[in-house]
């Protein structure tokens, strides 16, 4: 190991990580002796953490009152974290800062922009929710529709559940979450394909591990589980490959580090996918009696059905085409003629489509071998072991041991939804979901409605578009979508004009894609912020509210399963650091009050939670506590709060027949069942309804022949080739984002000072680059270069390594915060979000974040 | 007879820091002197390359440098405790320095000026704890010599308990650095036990100790895979 500690503290102090020489404060330490130690008053409460989405359990240590440590609550690791991350660890410091918003703010200039002093002074809540309250009667009386309620992380703080409660209440359909930021386009593959959204790895029994860029070593959700579950499942002897074009923590790890070109794994999945087919690892079994695999498909590749509706097969006995009933025996290949018609088998059409993706085709297109494709298609073919079974509670159960994952890594892009349809499709070839060994599904079908076509509904009711002819799959919401609506509402045929946003705990205009649109946006409305910092969405609001921080606040929490355990778990207060008297909670009440819709919204928090046996009852006044104790109740049908104030949470371990006899093998399984979407052939019905709309209304801003491709029934070697990779043709680079341990979006982790002391890289970003690629360009570590793309320009210091391929710079998000609230040192780095190219991935709306191409140069 | 050790599995270790986070909080460290730090450092060329992860913290060695240099000179602020947790008392350190230099890995360690967190800022409620309620070891001064005690306050804690053999294994007894990790890549206990996890995890996983040559004979092992250091 070559490492020095001194040069690596030598290193913290050259990246400005140590505070300059200004307010100190007296230990009163003599020379002599100290003051004898008097222990003080210690208690530790159990809740949970929510510095981002694991939800981690957490025992909070105080000294008299105050929050003195965060150590992980051992009583949750054998449900689900064992330890915590930096930032779990240093979260007193999330409520513990100078910077926190304190007061009402309103702003008294009307000019808005980032660089613009909103001039706010301080107003009284009761000013801010008479203001407040005031213009959102006044925008239902006209339209409630003009009212938008933004929420990222908020729903996480106070549970979605509220907030679509008041907005069902007020009337408004505008209620946006950040899911298209996130990972929105892998959800909607999954609703697709089998009916719901969610998977993870039966990783204690997975033997070969594929996983196309997600992160959990550093960031996204359940990897507080994923982490520690797959190392021991390594030191087990699991192998494990990691594909992407950045040495992440996850590749580091893995045996094996395949570092593809950006955009190009949706080619590699499909040349693994024909390697598996023409080299016969192909689990026909699983496809006839799971899939639609051999579902009958005709001309404009729309299913064939007969006159009840009923998906056809050709039945090999019979030398029919008739439904998938006993005694069917479903023939996987050929073509037929049905009534005149010629018709093929839909998994003949996805082989048709794989003739040119050869090993050749992946190694000149993706930058992966050729021979890597062939060793790695053989890896997952014989692992898979086809045919194998194992005995689960005295059933045999398939036995597959490889699972496919991901997160961003395939989602994030602009055909994300082809993307991960591909390892779907994969997956479903060698019979591993839901597999003792494989992916294992969370709650099987337990929405048919993604099974139809969309309505793709026009006008749209919504102002972020969801589910209308723009995004007609989008079924978790299109938040980058609101602003470029807000700025041209005709261009999308909204039928009003959006007058107010309020924003609860997100910095969602910081942290999309091309984000100046965002900011433009902003201007537009009137804007009501509730956070704990002054945000860049913050400094853009006219009146800013103050949150209270997960460690002062109560909330049923949201919790992470595993595929073997459950739990549920309250979060509760330690402190109220600078005496705030509202948060989430509270606020929305007040408002609910004040606009004299309180009842209605109680009723509908009932609906919305399900509280049926412990309901809130109309005309009583419930705080966040006593909200939490019933659903709490409710949810563990009955048990007692007490458990919940001692130990923070209850638990469940599955049994096996809980974990591998239900999912699929219950939902799909054998004749008459639906079938998983091998082919999904209602994206085909889909761009029927785009197109009789687009006719219709005359909708001049959709290009059929891009619809067309985004939804294809199965994913193509188009997917692989986003609109930058086509367009930006003088801009050589791919330029890719990557998130990091220690940071979030929402500028709250910004001045955390434990975090920012960590390393050189945890207070500054750098543009992260080949080294062999720099030192051609000559350029040096350290030195100042320019990120430009076809949005714009931005320039950060480079950082030089190995792990990352010569053709592609890397840039992990959250830094170069721009908002005047917070200091100097916490607005350090680049800003990258604001010069990504935006290409939302039209069947899902996901915000596009790792297609963009650049130039780079010296500045 | 108790010795307590420390074995960090490299392995295991994904860089995370929630260690060096997790010991800053718990010892109230100042942003310029961490008691604990995790290295990390690319081995290869691409694309065959790999990224290694390596905290530290100090290696609480039986034939400790700092120790002997310190005794040289006759100022007696350095000792190895009855469990081999090497502390510095900050009311004798005359700070002269030597303990820095002496050390192969580069721990011990001097502030200018004790800061507040947030420059410019009044103290945080976790600052202004009173002195007296501060544990000795957390009262840190100006030019005086500190390093990581492996928590010794909350060993001292299990002593006053009559709970040694819980040393790391309660949170309250454990090191924080070790009680933090989500991959459960450290484990702190008794050497001289062979049943501890710490000695079966030396004996099994083959771990070993870092810069070796110098003959400090550190009681903080690493495992690694990728070989000797």
């Amino acid at each position: 190991m070559d490492f020095d500690r001194r040069e690596f503290l030598k290193g913290l102090t050259a990246a400005g990580v140590s505070a300059p020489l200004l307010s100190s404060f007296n230990l009163k330490a003599s020379q002599s002796h100290s003051p004898a130690w008097k222990p003080p008053l210690a208690d530790s409460i159990k809740s949970t953490c929510v510095n981002c989405v694991n939800f981690c359990g957490i025992d909070i240590q105080r000294s008299d009152g105050v929050i003195r440590a965060i150590y992980p609550d051992q009583g949750r690791r054998e449900y689900y974290n064992y330890g915590l991350c930096p930032k779990g660890a240093s979260g007193l410091f999330n409520t513990y800062n100078p910077y926190r918003l304190k007061k009402p703010l309103k702003r008294t200039n009307k000019e808005k922009g980032l660089n613009v002093d909103p001039g706010w002074v301080e107003i009284s809540w009761e000013e801010a929710f008479a203001t407040i309250s005031k213009k959102m009667d006044k925008i239902r009386q006209d339209n409630p529709s003009k009212l938008i309620w933004q929420h990222g992380h908020g729903k996480y703080l106070i549970g979605d559940k509220f907030p679509k409660a008041f907005a069902k209440a007020y009337g408004t359909p505008n209620l946006i979450h950040r899911t298209t930021t996130c990972e929105a386009a892998r959800h909607v593959a999954d609703e697709l394909t089998w009916g719901y959204h969610g998977f993870l790895p039966d990783l204690k029994n997975t033997k070969l591990f594929v996983n196309f860029g997600a992160n959990y070593f550093e960031a996204e959700q359940f990897s507080r589980w994923l982490d520690h579950a797959s190392l021991d499942a390594q030191a087990s002897g699991m192998y494990s490959v990691v594909v992407e074009p950045r040495l992440s923590v996850c590749a580091s790890k893995a045996d094996k580090w395949i570092p593809v070109r950006p955009g190009k794994d949706v080619i590699l999945l499909l040349g693994i996918a024909k390697q598996l087919i023409d080299q016969k690892f192909v689990d026909e079994a699983f496809l006839s009696e799971y899939t639609n695999a051999p579902m009958l498909v005709g001309e404009g590749g729309k299913a064939i059905k007969d006159e009840k509706g009923e998906y056809l097969v050709w039945d090999s006995v019979s030398q029919s085409a008739v439904p998938f009933t006993d005694e069917v025996k479903p023939t996987l290949r050929g073509s037929f003629n049905y009534e005149g018609r010629q018709v093929q088998t839909a998994f003949d059409i996805f082989v048709d489509s794989l003739s040119e993706i050869t090993p050749q085709y992946v190694e000149k297109t993706a930058d992966v071998s050729a021979s890597q494709v062939q060793e790695l298609a053989q890896m997952i073919g014989k692992q898979a072991m086809i045919g194998a079974t194992v005995m689960v509670n005295g059933q045999a159960k398939r036995y597959r041991p490889v699972a496919l994952h991901t997160f961003r890594g395939l989602s994030a892009k602009q055909y994300g939804v082809q993307n991960w349809r591909a390892a779907l499709i994969v997956q479903m070839l060698i019979g591993s979901i839901d597999a003792v060994g494989g992916m294992q599904l969370h709650s099987a079908y337990k929405q048919p409605k993604y099974f139809e076509a969309s309505k793709a509904e026009f006008p749209p009711k919504r102002v972020d578009l969801q589910e209308s002819v723009f995004f007609p799959h989008a079924s978790h919401n299109v938040a980058q979508q609101v602003a470029l609506t807000i700025l041209d509402p005709h261009r999308f045929g909204l039928p009003y004009v959006p007058e107010m946003q309020i924003f609860y705990a997100t910095n969602r205009p910081f942290s999309t894609s091309d984000t100046q649109p965002q900011f433009e946006s902003l201007k537009k409305t009137f804007n009501v912020c509730i956070d704990i910092v002054m945000s860049e969405t913050a400094a853009m609001s006219d009146i800013v509210l103050p949150d209270l921080t997960y460690l002062e606040s109560w909330h049923f929490s949201p919790t992470r399963y595993t595929p073997y355990a459950k739990h549920t778990a309250i979060r509760r207060p330690a402190t109220n650091a600078y005496n705030i008297p509202h948060d989430g909670y509270s606020i929305i009440w007040e408002l609910a009050r004040r606009l004299g819709i309180l009842d209605e919204y109680i009723e509908q928090i009932n609906a919305k939670w399900g509280l049926k046996k412990y309901p809130l009852e109309k005309g009583r006044e419930y705080s966040a506590k006593d909200t939490v104790e019933r659903i709490w109740q409710e949810k563990t049908k009955g048990k007692s709060f007490d458990i919940a104030m001692q130990k923070g949470f209850v638990g469940k371990h599955l049994d096996d027949s809980a974990i591998y006899l239900g999912g699929i093998e219950k939902t799909f399984k054998g004749p008459g069942k639906p079938k998983m979407k091998f082919y999904a052939d209602q994206l085909v019905d889909t761009l029927e309804v785009v197109r009789q709309q687009v006719a219709k209304h005359k909708i001049k801003t959709i290009d059929l022949d891009a619809y067309a491709l985004s939804l294809s029934p199965i994913p193509l070697k188009g997917h692989g080739f986003p609109t930058p990779h086509i367009e930006a043709k003088a801009y050589p680079f791919y330029l890719i984002t990557f998130k990091k341990m220690f940071r979030n979006q929402s500028a709250n982790t910004a001045t955390n000072p434990i975090l920012n002391a960590l390393g050189p890289d945890s207070q500054e970003n750098g543009v992260v680059m080949n080294a062999s690629m720099a030192a051609q360009k000559g350029i040096k570590e350290g030195e100042m270069v320019v990120i430009e793309t076809r949005v714009g320009k931005v320039q950060g210091k480079a950082t030089l390594i190995q792990g990352i391929r010569p053709d592609t710079l890397g840039v992990s998000y959250h830094f170069g915060q721009q908002s005047e609230g917070l200091p100097s040192y916490a607005r350090k780095g680049i800003w990258i979000n604001s010069v990504l190219e935006l290409h939302a991935d039209v069947v899902s709306g996901m915000n596009s974040f790792n297609d963009t191409k650049c130039k780079l140069y010296k500045a | 007879m108790t010795q307590f050790g420390r074995v960090i599995d490299l392995d295991r270790c994904t860089g995370c820091q929630a260690c060096a986070a997790a010991c800053s909080v718990e010892n109230s460290c100042s942003t310029e002197t961490p008691w604990q730090v995790v290295q990390k450092y690319e081995v290869g060329k691409y694309p065959n390359v790999r990224e290694n992860f390596v905290p530290m913290g100090c290696m609480h060695c039986e034939d400790a440098p700092c120790e002997k240099v310190c005794h040289e000179i006759d100022v007696h602020a350095i000792t190895t405790n009855e469990y081999g947790v090497v502390i510095f008392d900050y009311d004798k350190c005359i700070g002269c320095g030597y303990c820095e230099p002496v050390c192969p890995y580069g721990v011990p360690q001097f502030q200018n000026k004790r800061e507040t967190l947030y420059p410019d800022k009044d103290p945080t409620p976790y600052e202004a704890i009173p002195v007296e309620n501060q544990h000795p070891l957390h009262r840190k001064k100006s030019g005086i010599a500190q390093k990581c005690t492996s928590c010794w306050h909350k060993i001292e804690k299990a002593i006053a308990d009559d709970k040694i053999e819980r040393v790391g294994i309660d949170p309250e007894y454990t090191p924080s650095c070790d009680l933090v990790c989500p991959v459960d890549a450290r484990v702190f206990g008794d050497l001289d036990d062979a049943n501890s996890k710490v000695s079966k995890w030396i004996g099994e996983k083959k771990a070993g100790q870092m810069k070796k040559e110098y003959g400090t004979s550190p009681r903080v092992f690493y495992v690694s895979s990728g070989g000797d250091y």
